[in-house]
């Protein structure tokens, strides 16, 4: 009996705890799932690095598309300010900072990482890159 | 005649509303030409003032010619085959009859810039319904019909500054050989009087009737118009984008209305998401298929919009661009690279960026603003 009303309570905390986090209001969900992903690919995972996720964001690669060097062809080299895609229009920030609603959406976070690795990096990116870009927008 | 201080040798011939009349054409006739002819797009404003002017104007004039005084009245003009005979052979001989009011040949031009004038407004009523979807035929005119008026439009307003050359030809003609200062004239309203001088039979004018008839006919022109014009444009897409398409395909460039580009193109397009113009564009297949229906259904053959029309017209170097299409090059051409690369603008296909009205598939010539214009 109070194992089971225990249960439900953790349940309901649980839930509490997850509800927001479907609603898109905290990237944390989105992180541990990168986190479980990495931890699965790579048994010596450690945790994301912000400065890893600078090198990402800052580097040019030019392994992509022709047209798309760099998130930061885009993006600018910072974070805080509005991007322009090569169509003309005004990107968010990507700094969690200046738009606290960034990464806190699973599906979009998947769909932009899918286009966009591809775009600039010519292949798919691992769980550890995607964590520690959005760990280094966190601290943007 | 208590105001003729001058004597017998100067005579009132032009009355207010003729002169009034002249004058304000010859601005509003200016006006027309000169953002017709030369004026950037976004002047269409001034040009339809100029043109609904005009409108008002012959009527008024016309009016005015079976109501007005001696001289305004069309009874006055010489225009009967002897009076022009004798005219002709005057002016051939050096030695033209004078007419207190329009010469033979004077009235004759007189009707022609009337009538000039009256087929250009109708033309460009029509031009407007049918190539821009506005105005009191956006209802009824196609695309194809608004494009044969405003040729029509065109070869009116070069025939129009062919009158007004032979119009001012004859002025200073007839100023210089019978002594008449008739720009003068055309201002005071008096004019050099001989006892030789042709004189019409002398009519009353009735400004009373006329300024009934000119309320009354404005009011019901006004109404119709207004009514006319409310009425749905034909071909034009109506209502908002669908959210879906929007929220997929509006977060990297515009929404472009489906209105835009043929269903093959966007049938083209939307298999080629995975390199979408230089970019990973890739939608989930579901929803892919789901927005190429709704493009399809939507596309340029199902509307009459001018960018509906002109846009199918492809480059075959770049055949799925917008922004590649011969059309879209061609009305594009004076602009510079500069004004694309600006932060204001950022691209050639940031449509909305200039013209405000784009998403409804509309590009209203009066809607264009071009920042980085605007900004200088």
């Amino acid at each position: 009996m109070k194992a089971t009303g225990c249960r439900l309570i953790s349940i309901v905390i649980l839930a509490r705890a997850l509800a927001p986090a479907t609603a898109g209001e905290s990237p944390k969900p989105v992180l541990d799932f990168y986190a479980s992903e990495a931890k699965a690919a790579d048994p010596g995972f450690t945790g994301f690095s912000a400065e890893r996720g600078e090198h990402l964001f800052k580097t040019n690669f030019s392994t992509g598309k022709p047209d798309t060097p760099s998130c930061t062809t885009c993006h600018t080299t910072d974070a805080r300010k509005v991007g322009q895609t090569r169509a003309g229009k005004d990107i968010e920030p990507m700094a969690a900072s200046t738009n606290p609603k960034r990464y806190s959406d699973q599906a979009k976070a998947e769909k932009w990482f899918g286009r966009n690795c591809n775009n600039v990096l010519g292949r798919d990116c691992t769980a550890t890159e995607k964590g520690d870009f959005i760990t280094f927008m966190l601290t943007q | 005649m208590a105001n003729c201080a001058a004597g017998a040798d100067v005579t009132r011939v032009w009355d207010l509303g003729v002169r009034m009349f002249h004058w304000l054409a010859v601005a509003a006739v200016a006006t027309a030409l000169l953002t017709g002819l030369f004026g950037p797009p976004n002047l269409l404003g001034i040009h339809l003032a100029a043109g609904a002017a005009l409108g008002g104007l012959v009527a008024f004039r016309m009016l005015w010619g079976f109501m007005g005084p001696t001289y305004a009245r069309f009874s006055s003009f010489p225009v009967h085959l002897t009076a022009i005979d004798a005219d002709i052979a005057g002016l051939l001989a050096g030695r033209r009859p004078r007419y207190r009011g329009h010469n033979p040949l004077g009235s004759l031009m007189a009707l022609a810039l009337l009538a000039i004038i009256s087929l250009s407004v109708m033309t460009g009523v029509i031009t407007l319904g049918g190539v821009d979807k506005q105005g009191p035929l956006a209802f009824a005119m196609t695309y194809v019909s608004g494009k044969a008026a405003q040729s029509l439009h065109l070869a009116l307003a070069y025939g129009l500054l062919a009158l007004i050359a032979g119009h001012l030809l004859g002025v200073a003609y007839e100023s210089n050989q019978a002594g008449a200062n008739l720009p003068l004239a055309m201002i005071t309203g008096k004019k050099a009087a001989s006892a030789t001088d042709h004189a019409a039979r002398p009519a009353k004018a009735k400004p009373l009737l006329a300024g009934l008839c000119v309320l009354i006919l404005m009011a019901v022109a006004a109404h119709q118009i207004m009514a006319l014009s409310s009425r749905p444009a034909l071909g034009v897409p109506a209502g908002p984008l669908d959210p879906t398409y929007v929220e997929e395909c509006g977060s990297c460039h515009m929404a472009y209305p489906p209105s835009l580009a043929p269903s093959p193109r966007w049938i083209a397009i939307m298999d080629g998401l995975a390199d979408h113009f230089g970019e990973d564009a890739s939608i989930e297949p579901g929803l892919a298929s789901r927005i190429s229906a709704y493009l399809t259904m939507n596309a340029a053959e199902k509307w009459d919009t001018r960018a509906a029309h002109e846009l199918q017209g492809s480059n075959p170097q770049d055949p799925l661009r917008l922004t590649a299409t011969p059309f879209w090059t061609r009305m594009h051409g004076g602009i510079p690279e500069s004004v694309f690369k600006s932060r204001a603008v950022g691209a050639r296909g940031a449509c909305e960026k200039c013209h405000s009205d784009a998403s409804m598939g509309r590009f209203d010539p009066q809607d264009i603003n071009i920042p980085e214009r605007a900004s200088q």
